[in-house]
Order: C-alpha cells, then structure tokens, then sequence
C-alpha cells in the first residue's frame, strides 16, 4: 500500500429509503494502487453505496474518506481527487462529446489549454472523434459509457469510481475500456467499479468485496475470495440463488 | 401446477378505458404514498379548486335565480366560450397537462389506437380541474331547470357534461400537436414565425374587439352571444336555454357540432399521439452538419457568452445557454415568455384605455397611465423569472455533474440567472420598445424597461430560493408540457406564491410611478436596473448558502423516480 490512507474507505454506511434498508452499515477499505470489484446482484445496494461514498447521496450513518478526506466533512478536497462515472444518470446530454468534455473540465478548474488538449485525445482513444457535432443524447449506450469514463478522467483523479461500466457495452468498446483502466491502474491510480459480470471481475480485479442484501457478505483479494472455486460459484453461494427444477413455467415450450 | 396451454387461440380479454381510469387512480395513490406533504399540497390544491368552482357555479346560476334569460344566454355563451378557449391555451402558457399516464409507455402493448386514445381521454378525465370546472358549470344546470323546467335542466345536464369532454380533448390535443411540433428541430424556426404572426395580429384584433365593446349595445351581445352558441365554443353550454326558449330543435343540432368536434380532437390528438409514441426514442437526430471547428473550449461557448472567461463560471453559463435553446422543454418556456410578454401588456394597457373610458365618460382622454404601464410590466417580469422556479428540475439527474465536482452554490446560482438573462433581457428590452411604441409614449420607455428589470430582478432571487428548496422531477419524457404524477395543482401553486411574492417585492415601482409624475420618466430605468440587480444578486448570495447546504438532497429530489 502507498501512503499511509487506504484511496477510498468507508466506514459504517448506512441508507434507508421510506423504511425499506437498502443499505446496512457498509465498511469497506480499498488500498490505493488496487483494482476493486463491488460485486453484488441487483438490488444489492451497489449504486447506494457508491452514490454515499463520492458525495451524490447523503448517507443516514457512517462516513466516508478519499485519500484520507473526508467526503462530507471537506468535499472540496475528496472531489478533487475523484472521477466519478455514475449509472442510471444522465449527463447533459444535449451537448456534443467535446462540449461535454469543456464543460466537465472548466468546471473543475483546469486550464483552457489542458483542457482542449486531454479532450482532443480523450475523443481520439476513444474512437469518438468521428461523432462529430452529435448530441450525446443521440449517442449509442456504449458511445455514452465512453463519454461518461471520458469526464471521469478528464481531471486527472486519483481515484476513479464507476458504477456498472459494463453494462450494455459492446465487446470493443469494452475491451477499450478495460486497457485504458488498466493503463491507469498501472500508473498508480486506483479504480473502483461495481459489476455483476464475473468474467470481467475476474480478468481485472485485484480485489473484491461481495454485496448482498445492503452488506458486504465476502472481501479481501481476488484469490482470498475465490480459492480454489470459480468466483460465479462463490458470488451465487454468497447471495443464494435459486435453480429451476424445470416444473415451473412449462407453458413457455408448446 | 402450470397446464401447458395448448390452444393456439387464446382469447384476449378487450381493453376498456376503465382500465386506464384504474390505472391513473393506482398511479396517483401510489404517487402519495409516505409523502405527507404531497398529500397536504393536493388537498390543498382540491381546496382552491373548489373555491373556483364555487365561484364559477353562481356566475353561472345566478341569471336563472334572478329570472333573466337574455344574461343566462350571455352567461351561457361567453363564459362556456372563456372555459373553452382557457383549456386550449393555459397548459400551452401555465400549467402544462398532466402526463401521469405518458403515453409513450403504450408503445409496446398490443392496443389500437382507438383502445389508447379513448383510455387516455378517460384517465385525462380524472383530475382535480376537471371535477372543478364541472361542478362550476352545474351552475347552468341550475339555470336552465329555473328558467325552463326539469326538462331543459336534464338536456342542459347533458349538454355540459359534453361541453366538459370538449374542454379536455381540446386540451389534449393542442398541447400533443404543439409539443410534437417542437420536438423536430426542422419546425422550431416555423413556430417562431407562426407565433411572430400571431403576435402581430393581436394588436388589430383588440382594436376591433374594444370597438364592439364599445359600441355595442346589450342586444348586440345578446345577438354575438347567439351567434357564439352556434359555435363548438358556446354550443355544449347552451341547449338547455335552447329548450327553455322553446327552441328544442336546435339541441340535436348543437349537440352535433359538439360531438363532431370532440371527434375531430380525438382524431388530432390521435395523429400526433402515434408520433410522440414512436419518436420519443429517436427524436430527430442531429445532423452532422460540419466538422467541428475550433477545440473543444471553443465549441463550448455559444458567439452570445463570448465575452465569458473560460472558468467554472463561463462554462455553467455556456451550458445553460445551450440547453435553453436546445432542450425543448426549455425552449418552449422561452417562446412562451416571448409571446405572453408582448400580448399581456399591450391588452392590459389598450383595454385599460377602454375601461377608463368606460368609467369617466368620453371625455377624459382614457390614455394608459405610468402605473398601470408598470404593473402590466410587473406582471411580465415575474412571468419570465419564474421560469425558473423549477430550474434544477430541467437538468434532472444530470446536476449530478455538478454536485460531483462541487460547484458552490452561489456560483451555481448567479450563472444560471446570468445564461437565462443573456436571453430574456433582449427580449425585455424589446417587450419596452413595443410596448411604448404601440402607446405611442415613447418617453415612457425608461418606465416600462425599469419595471420590468426590477420585477425581473426580484423574481430571479425569489426563484433561486423555490428552485433550491421546493424542486420537482419533471418526466422523462420529450413532451415539453408534460407535468409529472397527478400533482399538477401543487406545482401551480408553488408556482403562483412565487409570482405574488415576486410581484408584491415589486410594488415600489408601481409606487413611485404614481407619485413621482414626470421625474419617474428619468429615474426608472436606472432605480430599476439598480433595484434588480441588487435582488438578484442578493438572491444568489442567499439562496446559495442553502444550496451548498443541499445539493445531494436537490438531486435526489429532481432525480426521476423509477
């Protein structure tokens, strides 16, 4: 581990909505320099604890820190170290991919210049040059997904936490997707993401932290989580699935 | 234990428009459910319907308790007439139509258009306005059973229950029509030249209008009245004086035309419903025009904010800029500054002639005062500022951008104020030079530019507080008059407490425009410029401590429901 915080801990978060838990007291400490996994089936409570944890969702207990700044207590700091991808938000999506871009790093506070130069190779690696004057509105989803890991990164974070960056990507734009994170692992930055594709969890992560029902049920590395199983065996023991006996829904085949 | 179903045939159970009326009650209880408040606005909200109702009921009774059947037919005609024309016109100006059901989400299912627009009209019908302006015009039931006995009441009966569908189809389908208008890129510049006509005519009409007014003597609008029954605008409200004048044979007829109509409605709504439904999803994609020219920066930043630095501040407002235009919802409020601007205050002011002519004799000159200039100008001011009242429900889950990077509240705030100014202080500039213009007053400028700033002023802080505290989510969907969730009545009414707020916060200059006389002429503009933009300011300086204190909270509350 470098430095002496671990990138993101979490401590004790906690979230009801209208009486219904969604989140029970989630402690979580992801060293700096890891590749995390949040694993979990829907309705987990992934994107809750996510949301706590970079400031979009006021927890009801617990805290959270980046790099050892407190997100509630001194956002200003913990944000700027942070790049967030969330899932199921939208972005401003009536304007183009570079205006995006713009926006996202003048609202940082970055410098004209930096700004038009990462956002010129951003779109570039990204294969989104060719969208040319296309609202983000009109983008495909993986077209979206890679926009939305674009303004992630645009700042330079030290931190980069994404919510299902997965989902609903072709095979290339998800591979592309997992080189530029791996580049960015690699050069001492720490990524953060939820999923529930175990191949992808798999192939990446160093480490892993299984969430159920609103609390992690399994974490530690990669290998101490699987051991000598495959992760699907453990992720659907963990969460306690449910196989067909082949009775039910017999209408399905005439 | 599941049988296989074997026979291909299964029966399919019709849909009726009793399962959508089940469906909007379903939603709208669901909608209450654990948020007191809500239930708090809406019975409040039912309240104040009522109060209407009430109103509306004696106005309408009246003539038959005082036995007057030449005010009942003025009554009949004029104020069915007035119902009328305000369901076609102030969800497209006020209030939006009340999307609980979007039609987009019956996209899927295997209904016929018929089926899905005659559920929608029969789930349209069950809303708190529509129980009002029913119980309101029972009051020409009462009228007609008084003047013409139990027969002409029950024809009376059915005749306003019809009057009443054609209120909520005519609704229905100007708003669909209009948002589908707007939608297509291709069309927005035609609306704007369609309402630019529309604006210039406004001026002749009146012109005639006040003349009939004028001149006109009581038969003669009795005769007009007669004549308007004839219309889908009178004719529902009318038949059951019909029978109590002994003309039953005109209640066939008016019915017709009523019914002819409703269905001609239906069949608009019908055409442009089809089209909401399949282009929500792929809403006129843009064109690639040309490359891009210029970094990414300087893509940004519309020629209108040029003068911006290329800081946090000048890309919030670069922002805002492009979604005012862009976003169609937006846009629509723009246009409907635009148009309200010029119409409200020329009518006010020319029909405010008429009246003091009315009261004094034809003497007095009957010109249109500095003061009842500056109110009319009050009224537009707050009108535009409360566009905003609700500005962080516009950008819905995407202010989750901003809370991510931190923006500081007052930041937040004042740019917003500053991209929405960058469009509407031209056109108050503008509302100025027309309004002294058409009075024929052009020193009067400076009054009417300095009340509007003023009023605009005041309006922008008021807003800041209602848009940080009292946000909404707004659907998901690409129609701009689309109000979320049955509690369409609560959000007019934030609405309305922020204009008299903003208004009464206004009243010095209306104030010193009728004391100060010829000194005002000089004074108003620069009181006024001073006075609302130190309110604005001041407004930001406020209202953004409460934001810094908020965001997460904001955004879930303008975030969607799923």
């Amino acid at each position: 581990m470098t430095g002496e915080h671990p990138a993101l801990a979490l401590r004790g978060l906690a979230k009801q909505f209208d009486g219904k838990v969604a989140v029970a007291g989630v402690d979580l400490a992801v060293p700096a320099g890891s590749f995390y996994g949040l694993l979990g089936p829907n309705g987990a409570g992934k994107t809750t604890t996510l949301s706590m944890a970079v400031g979009l969702l006021r927890p009801d207990h617990g805290n959270a820190w980046v790099l050892g700044h407190d997100v509630w207590g001194d956002p200003v700091e913990a944000k700027r170290l942070l790049g967030v991808m969330p899932d199921g938000v939208r972005l401003f999506d009536r304007l183009t991919g570079a205006e995006l871009l713009a926006y996202h790093g003048l609202l940082r506070g970055m410098d004209p210049a930096v700004v038009d130069q990462r956002a010129a190779e951003l779109l570039d690696v990204l294969a989104l040059t060719d969208a040319g004057r296309t609202l983000v509105v009109d983008y495909s989803a993986g077209m979206k997904k890679k926009i939305g890991l674009a303004c992630a990164l645009l700042h330079g974070p030290r931190l980069l936490v994404l919510d299902e960056p997965f989902e609903a990507v072709d095979p290339v734009s998800a591979a592309l997707i997992r080189d530029i994170l791996h580049r960015y692992v690699v050069g001492g930055g720490t990524v953060v993401f939820s999923s529930h594709v175990m191949e992808v969890v798999e192939r990446l992560c160093s480490h892993v932290a299984i969430l159920a029902d609103g609390t992690i049920k399994r974490v530690g590395t990669l290998a101490e989580v699987r051991g000598e199983r495959s992760l699907e065996d453990v992720f659907v023991e963990v969460v306690g699935g449910r196989t067909a006996t082949g009775e039910e829904l017999a209408w399905l085949s005439r | 234990m599941a049988v296989p179903v074997s026979t291909p045939a299964e029966r399919v159970r019709p849909v009726s428009p009793r399962h959508f009326v089940r469906l909007k009650l379903r939603v709208m209880g669901n909608n209450f459910r654990g948020q007191g408040w809500r239930i708090a606005l809406f019975v409040v909200g039912v309240l104040v319907g009522l109060w209407f109702a009430a109103g509306g009921f004696l106005m309408f009774a009246a003539p038959g308790f005082a036995d007057e059947p030449r005010y009942a037919v003025m009554a009949a005609a004029f104020g069915g007439g007035v119902l009328v024309l305000g369901w076609l016109l102030l969800p497209l100006v006020f209030f939006g139509v009340d999307e609980t059901l979007d039609p987009a989400r019956f996209a899927l299912l295997p209904l016929s258009r018929r089926t899905l627009v005659t559920g929608l009209f029969a789930a349209a019908l069950i809303s708190v306005p529509v129980f009002a302006v029913l119980v309101a015009v029972a009051g020409l039931v009462v009228s007609a059973a008084l003047l013409g006995g139990a027969v002409a009441g029950v024809v009376a009966a059915v005749g306003v229950v019809a009057g009443v569908l054609l209120c909520v189809a005519a609704s229905r389908a100007v708003t669909s029509a209009f948002a589908t208008m707007l939608r297509s890129r291709r069309v927005r510049d035609l609306a704007a030249v369609l309402l630019a006509v529309v604006a210039a005519l406004l001026g002749p009409l009146q012109l005639v209008v006040l003349a009939a007014v004028r001149t006109a003597d009581w038969d003669r609008l009795v005769g007009v009245a007669r004549i308007v029954g004839w219309t889908p605008f009178g004719a529902p409200w009318t038949i059951g004086l019909d029978v109590a004048e002994g003309r039953a044979w005109a209640v066939p007829v008016k019915l017709l035309i009523t019914a002819v109509t409703i269905g001609a409605l239906l069949l608009w709504w019908s055409r442009s419903l089809e089209s909401a439904m399949v282009g929500a999803a792929s809403a006129a994609p843009t064109k690639t025009r040309q490359a891009p020219t210029g970094g990414a920066i300087a893509q940004l930043f519309p020629r209108a904010v040029g003068w911006a630095r290329r800081d946090r501040f000048g890309a919030l407002v670069a922002r805002e800029c492009r979604y005012w235009w862009r976003d169609a919802r937006r846009r629509a409020n723009l246009i409907t500054i635009a148009v309200v601007g010029i119409f409200v205050p020329v009518m006010v002011n020319l029909g405010g002639a008429g009246f003091a002519v009315g009261q004094e004799g034809f003497e007095s000159t009957g010109d249109p005062s500095p003061v009842l200039l500056s109110i009319s100008m009050i009224f537009v001011g707050v009108l535009a500022s409360v566009t905003l009242a609700n500005q962080f429900g516009f950008d819905g889950s995407a202010y989750a951008a901003n809370v991510v990077a931190g923006v500081p509240g007052r930041l937040e705030l004042r740019a917003r104020m500053t991209a929405f100014s960058v469009y509407v202080l031209p056109m108050l500039g503008l509302v100025s030079l027309i309004i002294s213009g058409v009075l024929g007053r052009p020193e009067w400028f400076g009054v009417a530019a300095g009340a509007l700033l003023a009023s605009y002023g005041v309006g922008l802080a008021i807003n800041g507080f209602i848009s940080v505290l009292g946000a909404y989510s707004l659907p998901e969907t690409s129609n701009p008059f689309a109000m979320n969730g049955g509690s369409g009545v609560a959000k007019s009414m934030l609405t309305l407490l922020s204009m008299v707020g903003s208004a009464a916060a206004a009243v010095p200059m209306v104030v010193a425009a009728g004391l100060l006389g010829d000194v005002w002429l000089w004074l108003a503009l620069p009181v006024g410029a001073a006075y609302g933009v130190g309110a604005a300011l001041l407004g930001a300086y406020l209202a953004g401590d409460v934001l810094d204190r908020r965001m997460p909270e904001l955004l879930s509350t303008v975030t969607p429901r799923r």
